[in-house]
């Protein structure tokens, strides 16, 4: 039996949609993380699972009830940790537990649940004057009363320092354990590859992507990348030899004026021998594993990388700074200078027609790439040598 | 029934708030303060019985004055702060949240916190009773329990009236300042403005009556619909139902009224009193204004997104 079940939901507020035709199904037992950056509608979709806001259309079946008519039968049987809630200021942390204890009309000795999240000591102390890490505890032994089926628990770290975090981390690997589904949002990567079994990418209100960690990371394009740092620019020809290799996807100009080559693992050293014997310097090449971080951004903010390229290959035609793109071009000069020196120079010829402050900048610019350019070189040497 | 988890909670959380204290020491202070000015000081022994003071009506025609219209006003005032905030505070901290992912339904909240807040005020305004009672056994004063022991029960009524009332407002209103401003409007017509409109009701039928050809309502009729109107306000209603308790019904409505009401009027409750005057039908009404109030305020809290 699904746990969740969410079909074809759309949620319109006033003037904005902060659902949108979002189908969704999360498995009885499963650990699923709820992905998406602020706003792109999770707290939404989880406010719907609870019945605190209702669907414009579209229906929400949790633990085979819905939400909507049935939304009592669905929160017996689940533990909630909402987002942006707060405490009673007046009741003790004990009374909270109370309440959920009597809530859920079960018998349980609330000094267990306490002691579970690590807050026994703070049991009869007004949760006024609790921090916000003991807060989101105590809200989440409120939720833990009465072993819940279901956990959703939405931003579960925010507030927590990393030890609560960790434990926090630990509570849900329990609870799992014990065959609890858990639905959780964050937008904390590494909590998420840490425990789930599978994650769902909201962007804006839409669904972009529902697989296994492993699995968004072979379908994503944003797998390893090598960057590769040249003493001089590279022409067309040698850009296509590279692409032709075993094992490269894709070869595209960088902001830096090198290249950043998609390719297996096993075909880095190739590229970077490919390279060098079309008479290409290489001063500097690091490899990036694609990170979560990656993985997230791909998905979240789709085509990224689109106006980075332009700009590179601008930076490649031209071969000199526009004075009207010195902005642009500045970052470019300071960011990777070993390989730019050349460039930088004429860049200086070019520039100099223009205004005397841009051509001073440009002057400075070229200083400190001669401090930097024999330490770039070095790291390219020792490079060479682990080759 | 989660309401009792909802009603506990409300109570447990109210009975530590200092606004509960205060009112407390307010209800304390005042009622063992008139009582103990009335039976300690003013009243010589011979006169020493709860109808002197809980039973004190004025009525000097267009200004009407009684220790229980007193009471009503600051009992209504009290009721209405101790819930207006109920749902928009919670709301507005967010603790609504935990208050609703547990299996509490929106009725369930309702119900909960119109008990639990009532309990409040109804708790505090029983220590005021209490002090009042201490101080009628001390002094030695008749104590007139058939009489005094029901206006007690009246009282704490008109106390979960206001509640609800307020709670209503509170799940109607869309923002705590909202609550505020619409509860302060709310006093201001029950307190003063009552009186001037439901004069004014009957004028207005009157007058539209004899612009549309029919001929004029009859002056009686009109005083009736007036009277009415006037009993219809929870203050009032209460105000009636005390002295009802001390001088029977036919007085007893005649409370309210100004000098020129009464005379059309009080021949007609000299006869017998209409059922809509009755003492039952009025406290039918005071029922209505705790009943009615908390089912608007559920209809609205139940369609609405937190």
């Amino acid at each position: 039996m699904a746990a969740i079940e969410l079909d074809g939901v759309t949620k319109r507020f006033d003037d904005v949609t902060a659902v949108s035709d979002l189908s969704l199904t999360v498995e009885d037992g499963e650990v699923f993380g709820f992905l998406g950056p602020n706003g792109a509608g999770k707290s939404t979709t989880i406010n719907l699972l609870l019945d605190f806001v209702r669907p414009t259309t579209g229906t929400v079946t949790v633990l085979g009830h819905d939400a909507r008519e049935e939304s009592v039968a669905v929160r017996e049987r689940t533990g909630v940790l909402p987002e942006g809630f707060d405490v009673y200021d007046r009741l003790t942390g004990r009374a909270h537990v109370e309440f959920a204890i009597d809530s859920k009309e079960v018998d349980v000795d609330p000094d267990d649940v306490l002691d579970r999240v690590g807050l026994a000591d703070a049991a009869d102390r007004q949760a006024g004057g609790y921090s916000k890490g003991m807060r989101q505890r105590l809200a989440l032994a409120m939720a833990l009363v009465g072993d819940p089926d279901l956990l959703v628990l939405d931003e579960p770290s925010s507030g927590l320092d990393p030890a609560g975090a960790k434990e926090m981390r630990e509570i849900v690997l329990e609870e799992a354990e014990r065959g609890t589904t858990v639905f959780f949002s964050s937008h904390i990567l590494e909590q998420v590859e840490a425990v789930c079994d599978r994650v769902g990418i909201l962007r804006e209100g839409e669904l972009v992507a529902v697989d296994s960690i492993a699995g968004l990371r072979e379908a994503s394009d944003a797998d390893a990348t090598l960057s590769v740092a040249v003493g001089d620019p590279v022409d067309d020809d040698v850009l296509e030899s590279v692409r032709a290799l075993d094992g490269v996807q894709r070869v595209e100009r960088s902001t830096e004026g090198g290249l950043r080559v998609g390719c297996d693992s096993d075909a880095k050293t190739r590229v970077v021998t490919a390279l060098e014997d079309n008479g290409v310097t290489v001063t500097d090449f690091t490899t990036d594993e694609a990170s979560l971080e990656d993985l997230f951004l791909a998905y979240t903010e789709g085509e990224r990388d689109e106006p980075t390229d332009a700009d590179a290959s601008v930076a490649a035609d031209d071969g000199e700074v526009d004075a009207d793109t010195t902005a642009s071009r500045d970052s470019t000069a300071t960011s990777d200078p070993a390989a730019d020196s050349g460039e930088t120079a004429d860049s200086d010829t070019a520039a100099a027609g223009a205004e005397d402050a841009d051509a001073d900048s440009t002057a400075d610019e070229s200083d400190g790439d001669e401090t930097d350019a024999p330490d770039a070189g070095d790291e390219a040497i020792e490079e060479e040598v682990q080759r | 029934m989660s309401w009792q988890a909802v009603a506990r909670k409300e109570f447990r959380d109210a009975i530590r708030s200092r606004w509960l204290h205060g009112s407390t020491l307010f209800f304390a202070l005042f009622l063992g303060g008139a009582s103990a000015l009335f039976f300690g000081v003013l009243l010589g022994p011979e006169s020493r019985q709860v109808s002197n003071l809980f039973g004190f009506f004025a009525s000097l025609g267009v200004f009407s004055f009684s220790f229980p219209g007193l009471l009503a006003l600051v009992l209504g005032f009290i009721a209405l702060s101790t819930s207006y905030g109920s749902i928009t505070e919670e709301r507005e901290t967010g603790s609504v949240k935990l208050l609703l992912s547990l299996p509490n339904s929106r009725l369930d909240v309702m119900i909960g916190k119109l008990l639990g807040r009532s309990a409040v005020v109804v708790a505090a305004l029983l220590v005021g009773f209490l002090a009042t009672f201490v101080i009628l056994v001390a002094t030695g004063s008749r104590l007139e329990l058939g009489s005094f022991v029901p206006q007690v029960a009246l009282t704490a009524l008109l106390g979960v009236a206001f509640v609800s009332i307020g709670l209503s407002i509170s799940a109607l209103a869309d923002s705590n300042r909202e609550a505020t401003l619409a509860t302060m409007g709310l006093y201001l017509i029950f307190a003063i403005l009552w009186g001037s409109i439901s004069e004014g009701i009957p004028k207005l039928v009157n007058y539209v009556a004899e612009q549309i050809g029919i001929s004029g309502v009859s002056e009686l009729t009109r005083v009736q619909l007036g009277v009415f109107l006037k009993y219809l306000n929870p203050l009032k209603t209460y105000e009636t139902l005390a002295a009802q308790l001390y001088y029977g019904p036919a007085r007893a409505r005649l409370v309210s009224t100004t000098f020129g009401e009464r005379s059309v009027i009080a021949p007609v409750f000299e006869g017998s009193v209409p059922f809509y005057f009755s003492g039952w039908f009025l406290f039918v009404i005071l029922l209505a204004w705790i009943v009615i109030p908390a089912v608007v305020g559920y209809w609205a809290f139940e369609r609405a997104d937190l």
